[in-house]
């Protein structure tokens, strides 16, 4: 390739083709790299990385009906896996009960039902969550999350001990939930409801994982990926703030997030290095929190599922090996592996296997992790983190001008850019200007070769409604109806909810008869559209 | 009533919500020249009214969760119970080869899977839509 032709990263950054000592001359290293472990943390959040500690290999699963979930999670723990990320299906996503008539066709697609606690019972049957971490994909308000706790209240455990993390976020969600939701504004208030309960009752427990994998898979680049995930942490801060009802140190202390881990090799690996930065400005400029471990970006990286390809799947393995090898010298806590085969079904057994492998083959065969930052001091990488960071900061402010996130997706901005960026992206596929090997480049006339595919189990989501309807006909109805209107009346009234939904789901109440507390005090929230 | 323009409803039955796919495809349509309706996330039932009140020719589907069989098959019953039998229905997303022929048998006239260029599916449906009396 001549020198003189322009070439981007994949979020537009033009890249030269040689990086010299003076594009890294402005570095004081003390002020913007210091030591793995102390400020800014752009090298890494603790001081050993993974010589001390191994990344955590963790697979977002569930699938059919809780109890083939189960079946799964028991495997998973057996094999050694104390990390557990519960998908729940779509119908749990946007808070409809099995049993509704709008949702029989999707029971148990992409995830596990779960509308009543006895679901989640039945999910964790057996499985000492005293002993786990669990990761709840649960929405704004971590409904599913109460049934968790009471799950743990009934078996006699302290919540005050119990480990894990809850979603709990707005900007993963703007995405999925096309139906059934109240506007964003109500999710930040249940949002932060939520973690105000956890500093006081499960104060171990991550209330919230700001999460912008979804986002990035709607087609936006690197700094918009940034820069939307650290404007929704900052406008959950300012809501925190703004009540004073509990110390900003205590909710920011628990906080992590989730990101996803793209093609661009180099720029992935930068965007960690430049978010840990960001981060740290944020807590201890922007807020004047001194305590150092509020300032540390913990963040679980996922392969992207965009990147992915129907054709060819296999090809799919090595786009994921290379995306983990960047989560990791990116410095992740945790790297979820996606299975090649998620571009057409579910992953099979094997490709689960195989995700998790390649995390291990990249671990302890690479020896990814023998030294910690290896690409520190790299006049390219640290050139990008900081063009990254410059861009995204840019990014962010435009968002708070808008008056954050829940304006921003209100508004419809927020799904203009996503509607943007597909297009965008669509145009680049069409004209080749993104190669794409086997669908634009290399392209054959016929798939060379058929993998297994994952059958889910059509009788599933039959199953579900009539496990769901024997459960809603052996509760006391007085009790569960004045612990749904006692949770209407709080809600009406401006306190902290979740007390209250807490004691609607020791009455048994579904997680469709909460949602449709929430829909009856705040109204359907009709998505924009964007075209 | 002489439509000067062929109408496609877009909709993406049941909840599932993988909707660039429908996004995009909606956007090449519509900058094609078709008026294009843009259903979002709607149920059978859902599908076969608005495809009647509307008077669409066309209505394209996508689904990436799996269940297509059960869903395409819902909303092709509730096109006829709409008296809208005559419309073509095409479908996107993730589907297996091996059920394409069933699908074509059930009465859907083109399957378009990931990867497919945007400008075959614009050609696709001007092949359909030159034969309509309505255009």
């Amino acid at each position: 390739m001549a020198s003189e032709d322009k070439v981007f990263s994949l979020s537009g950054i033009p890249i030269k083709d040689l990086y010299t000592p003076d594009d890294v001359k402005t570095i004081d290293y003390d002020r913007d790299l210091g030591l793995p472990g102390h400020p800014p943390y752009t090298r890494g959040v603790y001081a050993t990385m993974y010589r001390g500690q191994l990344w955590t290999i963790r697979r977002l699963s569930g699938f059919n009906t809780p109890e083939e979930t189960n079946k799964l999670y028991r495997e998973e723990y057996e094999l050694g896996q104390t990390g557990l990320s519960v998908a729940p299906d779509i119908s749990t996503v946007v808070g409809m009960d099995a049993d509704d008539p709008r949702v029989s066709a999707d029971i148990g697609h992409a995830g596990v039902p779960m509308s009543s606690i006895e679901d989640v019972e039945a999910t964790f049957n057996g499985i000492p969550i005293e002993n786990v971490s669990t990761y709840l994909a649960d929405r704004c308000g971590a409904v599913t999350t109460a049934m968790y706790f009471v799950m743990a209240e009934r078996r006699g455990l302290d919540l005050k001990g119990l480990r894990g993390t809850t979603a709990n976020d707005m900007l993963s969600f703007s995405v999925p939930s096309l139906v059934n939701q109240t506007p964003p504004q109500a999710y930040l208030r249940y949002a932060v409801d939520f973690i105000e309960w956890c500093c006081e009752h499960a104060p171990r427990w991550n209330p919230v994982s700001f999460d912008s994998y979804n986002s990035r898979d709607c087609g936006l680049d690197a700094v918009q990926e940034l820069g939307m995930l650290l404007a929704t942490a900052i406008q959950y801060m300012e809501e925190a703030k703004r009540r004073g009802r509990v110390p900003l140190d205590k909710f920011v202390r628990r906080v992590s997030f989730d990101t996803g881990l793209h093609n661009d090799f180099f720029e992935e690996i930068a965007k960690l290095r430049a978010a840990r930065r960001m981060w740290y400005k944020i807590v201890r400029d922007r807020y004047g929190i001194t305590d150092p471990k509020c300032a540390l970006f913990r963040v679980h990286c996922q392969s992207s599922g965009s990147t992915h390809t129907t054709q060819e799947p296999l090809n799919n393995l090595i786009r994921i090996a290379y995306q983990v090898m960047a989560g990791a010298l990116g410095g992740a806590q945790s790297i979820h592996a996606n299975g090649y085969d998620e571009g057409i079904c579910l992953p099979t057994e094997q490709s689960m296997l195989l995700s998790i492998r390649t995390e291990q083959i990249a671990a302890l065969e690479a020896n990814i992790g023998n030294t910690i930052d290896p690409l520190g001091g790299s006049y390219y990488v640290e050139s990008l983190t900081n063009e990254l960071e410059e861009r995204s900061w840019q990014y962010v402010k435009k968002i708070e001008d808008m008056g954050g996130m829940a304006e921003a997706m209100s508004s419809g901005w927020l799904y203009k850019e996503y509607r943007d960026a597909m297009i965008e992206h669509e145009r680049k596929v069409a004209t080749g200007e993104l190669p794409i090997v086997g669908v634009n480049r290399f392209r054959l006339e016929k798939e060379p070769y058929e993998v297994p595919i994952f059958r889910w189990d059509p009788e599933a989501p039959y199953k579900q409604i009539e496990k769901l309807k024997a459960f809603k006909q052996k509760r006391d109805k007085d009790k569960l109806t004045a612990s749904l209107e006692n949770l209407e009346a709080v809600t009406r009234r401006g306190e902290n909810v979740y007390p209250a939904v807490m004691d609607a789901i020791r009455c048994n109440a579904t997680l469709g008869e909460i949602s449709d507390v929430q829909l009856k005090v705040y109204g359907l929230w009709r998505r924009p559209l964007a075209i | 009533m002489v439509k000067d323009r062929v109408k496609i409803l877009m909709a993406k039955p049941g909840l599932e919500g993988h909707w660039r796919g429908m996004t995009i495809v909606s956007s090449a349509l519509r900058d094609a020249g078709y008026e294009v309706i843009y259903g979002g996330n709607m149920l059978p039932p859902e599908i076969g009214q608005t495809a009647a009140q509307e008077d669409v020719d066309m209505v394209g589907l996508s689904i990436l969760s799996s269940n297509y069989m059960r869903l395409v098959s819902e909303t092709l019953e509730e096109l006829r119970k709409n008296n809208k039998d005559d419309v073509t229905v095409l479908l996107g997303g993730i589907i297996w080869e091996s059920d394409f022929a069933a699908l074509k048998h059930m009465g859907i006239a083109g399957i378009f899977t990931p990867g497919t260029p945007l400008q075959d599916i614009v050609a696709f449906v001007n092949t359909k839509t030159a034969a309509q009396p309505s255009r």
